[in-house]
């Protein structure tokens, strides 16, 4: 196992490197020019120059790359071009925000989409497989944003089970925090959901029609062991290396959710960055956002080892 | 070795690499070790062995799909080993070849008229018309007829796909045609129509056959000669009635026997005999010497540390064992019919 | 060896389902609401009502009236024009950006995936840096350095999604790259061009289509959520997206105003996704309508009631372990009574005895072995017949009965060791799970017994052998493996499907010998199924012959071998490659073995069989005391043996 882990590391050099280098090059790939964007229509050349000096933008482009990289290792992500704020420290305070709305929908989607698949592979054709079928289907043509809407209006605006907006810290009040974050949760987790229990549903019906799964049959097991034991471990091998992938999908559809529903984590900081160009704060963001998918990454790549010994190296 | 030989493989290496994390060289798997063959015009030349033996990989490397490591492959004037996997056009149009599964060796958005006439319009300037009247002929040579011209492989059953490929091989009537394992995907009902086909078809076109199979007893039917290979050796090599009638390696012997016989009696008693041999439950893989010596039941200590090389064998052919070693006269022990007095 | 055709057949029995009446109306309806939202994208002047553009603040915030058929929005402009127009920016968007996505990563995923080497290792890891990257954030930085706009959000959008159909394509072309046809082609001598766009390309298309329709739905949704967060269409412009962002901030007061465009997104996307389904569902079948060619379902209606009047049962056994009477399975067919695969079957097999099943592909002889356990797949039923296992009639079994009776009375070894044990335990642990739910053993007792059985079996050092997994050993291991797991709880009948036939000829001979030696200590009753008639003169005491779903012939080994009297039987015994003497023409059986469902009425191997006569087209019955066999002709005809 650990040869697996040191393995994947390894395998993330070629990957981050490439991310660094892109996230660099935004800088000079921007059409206009920052230090114009900092100093605006007025500024004198004596004030660009300043600026200019300040930004490092005078240097080689290798050595501000090395420079900069250097710094980001460190955790210094640098400072937004447009309050003295430094971009770590911004995206830390955003980040618990975004990180709960995408891990409370990211468990929703796994528990929906994997009952669901599995309640619909195990009876093909029955109307609980139609059913997960045909809501899988609509579960994937749904916005999460619109869908988030909705949830406001039914149950915020209207029954007023949940504040429409806002959310609370986990660590000043747990069940407030688990108010604030429940319907955004479920607004985003709604279409992975669907994805995932199409994919369960594929899968186990794959694999309940391989010889291993007969053979544990004619061996007498009983069906509840041999769906639970021997069909769901193989299933759940393609479903969590699609697990992954949709994690990243909820981090992206989180920055849409939060604006639903006034919630200032990462998403507004992205969206307000882009609006000023605000180039390190953007490069930090994606950095992050690598960051945690790189993890999230790793941690499925080692349940993957556990459920498939061929994936394992020897 | 003759020196009139079509196809002449002398020392043939084949290695596998893994590719590791950078495209670098990594672990190699010897596939093929030293392999020496020959094939005259019009003859053929059964290939036989297990799986992971290499007789595939000797396939392969012939068609030039992949590179040998080293030694030669000589075809009319030319070496192929030296062109890796890039013949040109004037070798492609005379070795073709047929693939084991009918299933996957016809490309099923091609119709059977593309598949039949691809050749033709790689390698030939023939008009549609003409390619048409040829595409004709051909199926007509594999017993199949023009209805089946617009048809896709998947509407056909097993036996007619091979036909198919068979007919495709033959379109530019190439001087060697490689049969990997040509009938063992199909019924045993239909494969001897297609060995018949293999046969007649050799025979009236003189085409020389490089059969790859696992079956002696099938290989026997239409080679020439006969080539026994285990873990990239070949062991043993000659006429195809010596080599099935008096095999002379332990390995040849040992894979004759294992196939049961039809009569159940005679069967019985097989197995009584071969149970009176010493039983060896050991690795398939030899470090060095002799690559069998883990399971033969005539193992000699200088099997341990000595690779035998090919020791002439009577009747015909030759053997990698020392029990056919004149030189070192050590009397070797009573193996039955193909054993040297 | 056989597995190969046998599936196919199966397949080619499978009808396609979406030809079927419900699919055909959801096909209908996704293709009618694309047409009508290309139909308003395109008349948008001429069919909405009201400039989409045009305020009037008099009447903002109202509801569906005769007027406003939707109501209008905070600036009082009329909701049913804005979504119309809203169609245009759709259709516009999904067309530019999936285009882009398209030009972009088609042709690059194909050179590197046909080139390989350096170009494609560099790629995929841009590729993989980029997927790393959530797509609203990719899509937002390279807004940031283009500025917001539809045009410029669908580059955007174009850039991310080019990298799923450079993988699509790098994919395809990759597994093209093996496929034996591919291979063929550059053995004639085809030059890469023309192998990739000749041999290759045409095989691309059907997974491009459905990635273009998944594509489109993505953009569709994509561009909503830019939109919405103000960084796609720019107001007052009308899309979808920005219809909704206005209808966040009235979600109090008016909330009807998020409902028509998000009607609009989820019914575009939801058309766009079904008709992807549908072709892809089409893909993998579209080979099975056209080998379909026959439809026997009306034929068979006839013999269906004509079935189980068989005359010869076989003789009863001495301690007799199983008996099956009168057996018959059907596979399901749409509006018919389904087509059989095996018909009036019956056999027996005693205490230590072996029975050998041996027949071609789609004889239906693994298909028995099955049937008696119950485990066919669920298409296929087990509509007559009776089953005694031990004095007891399996098909009057319930689950948790029958459940109970497999693996301790009855066990099963299969063709591919490598695929029927699960590759995600430990062998060891398989038998030992066995022995724990059946036999009540303990953790540890289970362990040792586990143990004790890998080391009958003939596997060198068994403790060790017991923690690797299936993929770790070899064919011949693996197969010793799964027979140690059979014969766990000691059962009294063993049925083993073709064991040997995917192993090599000395491994093969190993593995009959231990069914010989285990079946002496053990005493089971064996079934043994095989397509090869050596093999079954190798280990069977009696055998059944299989044609076409039904017994033809059965005897005792050496009389069958000795004197065989069908001509099948006899055909395949001269056909066996040992059983002449070099030289072809070999003999062989003209035609080819008939698919369930165009079996020939009356004796089903008739159209073959070199003695048929007229009276062979009535339906032929088994005959016979101790040995039985299924031919009018049996008696006159005077078979030679093989030899």
């Amino acid at each position: 196992m650990l040869k697996l882990v040191s393995r994947r590391l390894l395998a993330l050099v070629p990957l981050l490197f490439i991310v660094s280098v892109l996230t660099f090059s935004f800088t000079s790939l921007l059409p206009s020019d920052p230090v114009d964007l900092i100093i605006g229509d007025t500024g004198t050349q004596e004030q660009y120059e300043v600026v200019r000096e300040r930004l490092g933008l005078n240097q080689p482009v290798i050595l501000r790359y090395i420079q900069w990289l250097g710094r980001a290792v460190q955790g210094d992500l640098g400072t937004s071009f447009f309050n003295s704020v430094s971009v770590a420290d911004a995206v830390m305070q955003r980040l618990p925000v975004t990180l709960s709305l995408t891990l409370v929908s990211a468990l929703i989607a796994v528990a929906v989409g994997t009952a669901a698949g599995i309640a619909a592979a195990l009876r093909p054709r029955s109307w609980v497989d139609r059913l997960a079928t045909v809501g899988a289907t609509i579960g994937q043509a749904i916005p999460n944003f619109w869908f988030g809407l909705l949830l406001v209006a039914v149950f915020a605006v209207n029954m007023r089970w949940f504040p429409a907006t806002g959310f609370t810290p986990i660590s000043a009040s747990p069940w407030e925090w688990l108010r604030s974050v429940t319907l955004p949760a479920i607004a985003l987790g709604l279409s992975s959901s669907a994805a995932i229990a199409r994919q369960v549903r594929s899968a186990m019906v794959g694999v309940l029609q391989q010889d291993y799964i007969r053979a544990a049959r004619a061996q007498g097991l009983s069906s509840r062991r041999v769906i639970l034991k021997h069909a769901l471990t193989n299933a759940m091998v393609p479903v969590v290396a699609v697990l992954s992938f949709q994690i990243t999908v909820l981090l992206g559809g989180s920055l849409i959710v939060e604006q639903v529903f006034s919630i200032n984590g990462l998403g507004t900081l992205a969206i307000t960055a882009v609006r000023q160009q605000d180039i390190p704060m953007i490069q930090g963001l994606v950095l992050v956002m690598v960051g945690l998918v790189v993890m999230v990454q790793l941690a499925t790549d080692i349940v993957y080892g556990f459920l498939n010994p061929k994936a394992r190296p020897s | 070795m003759s020196t009139d030989a079509l196809l002449e493989i002398r020392n043939l290496d084949v290695t596998y690499w893994d590719r590791s994390l950078l495209g670098l060289k990594g672990k190699g798997f010897q596939a093929v070790k030293g392999a020496n063959l020959s094939i005259r015009p019009g003859e053929t030349l059964g290939l036989v062995g297990e799986s992971g033996s290499g007789k595939s990989s000797i396939a392969n490397t012939v068609l030039g799909l992949v590179p040998a490591t080293g030694g030669e492959i000589r075809f009319g004037d030319v070496d192929l080993a030296s062109m890796r996997t890039n013949y040109p056009s004037s070798v492609r149009k005379e070795i073709q070849a047929v693939f084991q599964d009918p299933y996957s060796s016809l490309n099923p958005s091609m119709t059977v008229e593309d598949i039949v006439t691809e050749p033709l319009r790689v390698h030939t300037t023939m008009t549609r018309d003409e390619r048409r009247t040829r595409a004709l002929e051909l199926l007509k040579l594999v017993s199949l007829s023009e209805e089946h011209l617009a048809r896709h492989p998947h509407q056909f059953s097993g036996g007619q796909r091979q036909r198919i490929a068979i007919a495709s091989a033959l379109a530019l009537t190439p001087k060697l045609i490689v049969l990997d394992e040509p009938v063992s995907a199909l019924d045993v009902s239909t494969q001897n129509q297609i060995i018949n086909l293999l046969y007649e078809r050799r025979d009236a076109l003189g085409i020389a056959y490089l059969l790859i199979a696992h079956d002696l007893a099938l290989v026997h039917h239409i080679s020439d000669r006969i080539a026994v290979m285990y873990l990239g050796h070949i062991v043993e090599e000659g006429p195809s009635d010596r080599v099935y009638k008096s095999p002379a390696h332990p390995y040849t012997r040992a894979l004759l026997d294992a196939v049961p016989l039809l009569d159940p009696e005679a069967q019985r008693r097989r197995r009584a005999t071969r149970k009176a041999l010493p039983a060896r439950e050991a690795p398939r893989v030899a470090a060095q010497g002799c690559p069998y010596r883990n399971r033969c039941p005539y193992v000699m200590p200088r099997c341990e540390t000595e690779m035998p090389s090919d020791f002439p064998v009577d009747g015909g052919g030759t053997a990698a064992c020392f029990l056919f070693d004149r030189a070192t006269a050590i009397p070797g022990p009573a193996i039955g019919q193909g054993a040297p007095a | 060896m056989t597995a190969l055709p046998t599936e196919n057949s199966a397949t080619r029995l499978r009808r396609p389902r979406w030809l079927g009446g419900g699919s055909f109306a959801i096909v209908a309806f996704a293709a009618a609401a694309l047409a009508l939202l290309l139909l308003l994208a395109i008349f948008a002047d001429a069919v909405s009502p009201y400039d989409p553009l045009r305020q009037n603040l008099m009447e903002s915030l109202q509801g569906p009236s005769a007027a406003h058929w939707l109501g209008t929005d905070d600036l009082g402009r009329d909701v049913l024009s804005r979504l119309i127009y809203g169609c245009r920016i759709a259709v516009i968007a999904a067309a530019e950006a999936t285009t882009i996505a398209l030009l972009i990563g088609v042709p690059i995923g194909l050179f590197i995936g046909y080139r390989g080497g350096w170009w494609d290792w560099v790629v995929m890891r841009i590729v993989e840096a980029i997927v790393s990257i959530p797509g609203i954030m990719v899509a937002i930085v390279i807004l940031a350095l283009l500025g917001t706009g539809l045009h410029k959000a669908m580059i955007a959008l174009g850039i991310l999604f080019s990298t799923s159909f450079l993988r699509l394509a790098r994919g395809v072309v990759l597994a093209e790259r093996e496929e034996v046809y591919v291979r063929s082609a550059r053995v004639i001598g085809a030059s890469d061009r023309r192998i990739l766009l000749r041999h290759i390309l045409p095989n691309i298309a059907p997974p491009l289509i459905v990635q273009t329709t998944l594509t489109v739905g993505a953009v569709l949704l994509a561009e909503a959520g830019l939109s919405f967060i103000g960084l796609g269409v720019q107001p007052p412009d009308a899309s979808w997206g920005t219809m909704l962002s206005t209808a966040a901030a009235f979600m109090d007061l008016h909330w009807f105003l998020a409902i028509p465009p998000g009607i609009a997104i989820i019914l575009t996307v939801l058309s766009v996704n079904l008709i992807g389904d549908v072709i892809r569902d089409g893909i993998g079948r579209g080979i099975a309508v056209a080998a379909r060619q026959d439809a026997p379902a009306a034929r068979f209606k006839a013999i269906g009631t004509a079935v189980s009047s068989s005359l010869a049962l076989p003789p009863p056994r001495p301690d007799e372990v199983l008996r099956v009477e009168g057996l018959q399975v059907t596979v399901a067919s749409p509006g018919g009574p389904g087509v059989p695969l095996i018909t009036d079957l019956s056999l027996s097999i005693g205490k230590g005895e072996t029975l050998g099943l041996v027949g071609e592909s789609g004889s239906g002889k693994t298909l028995t072995g099955l049937a008696i356990l119950g485990l066919t797949s669920v298409a296929l039923r087990t509509t007559h017949g009776s089953i005694v296992l031990n004095g007891r009639d399996l098909r009057s079994l319930s689950q948790a009965q029958i459940e109970e009776v497999r693996g301790n009375e009855v066990a099963m070894v299969f063709q591919d060791p490598t695929t029927s044990l699960n590759p995600a335990f430990t062998v060891g642990s398989q038998i030992a799970e066995v022995l724990r739910t059946k036999k009540g053993l303990s953790k540890k007792e289970a362990w040792e017994r586990t143990v004790a059985l890998i080391d009958r079996v003939g596997i060198p050092r068994p403790a060790e052998r017991a923690r690797a997994f299936p993929h770790e050993l070899s064919g011949g291991m693996a197969q010793r493996i799964a027979i140690a797991r059979a014969l766990s709880c000691n059962p009294s009948l063993l049925i083993a499907d073709e064991p040997t036939t995917a192993l090599d000829v000395t491994v093969q001979q190993e593995i009959l010998d231990l069914f010989r030696d285990l079946q002496a200590e053990f005493g089971m009753a064996i079934l043994f199924v095989t397509h090869d008639l050596a093999v079954a003169a190798d280990i069977c005491d009696r055998i059944s012959v299989m044609y076409a779903g039904e017994m033809v012939e059965m005897a005792e080994v050496g009389q069958l071998f000795a004197r065989p009297r069908h001509p099948y039987t006899r055909g395949l015994l001269t056909a066996m490659p040992h059983a002449s003497d070099r030289n072809p023409p070999l003999p062989t059986i003209r035609g080819s073995v008939p698919r369930p469902g165009s079996w020939p009425v009356g004796c089903r191997f008739s159209n073959r069989c070199d003695f048929a006569v007229p009276a062979c087209a009535t339906r032929i019955p088994l005959t016979g005391t101790d040995r039985l066999v299924r031919c009018i002709r049996a008696d006159e005809l005077v078979l030679e043996a093989a030899q």
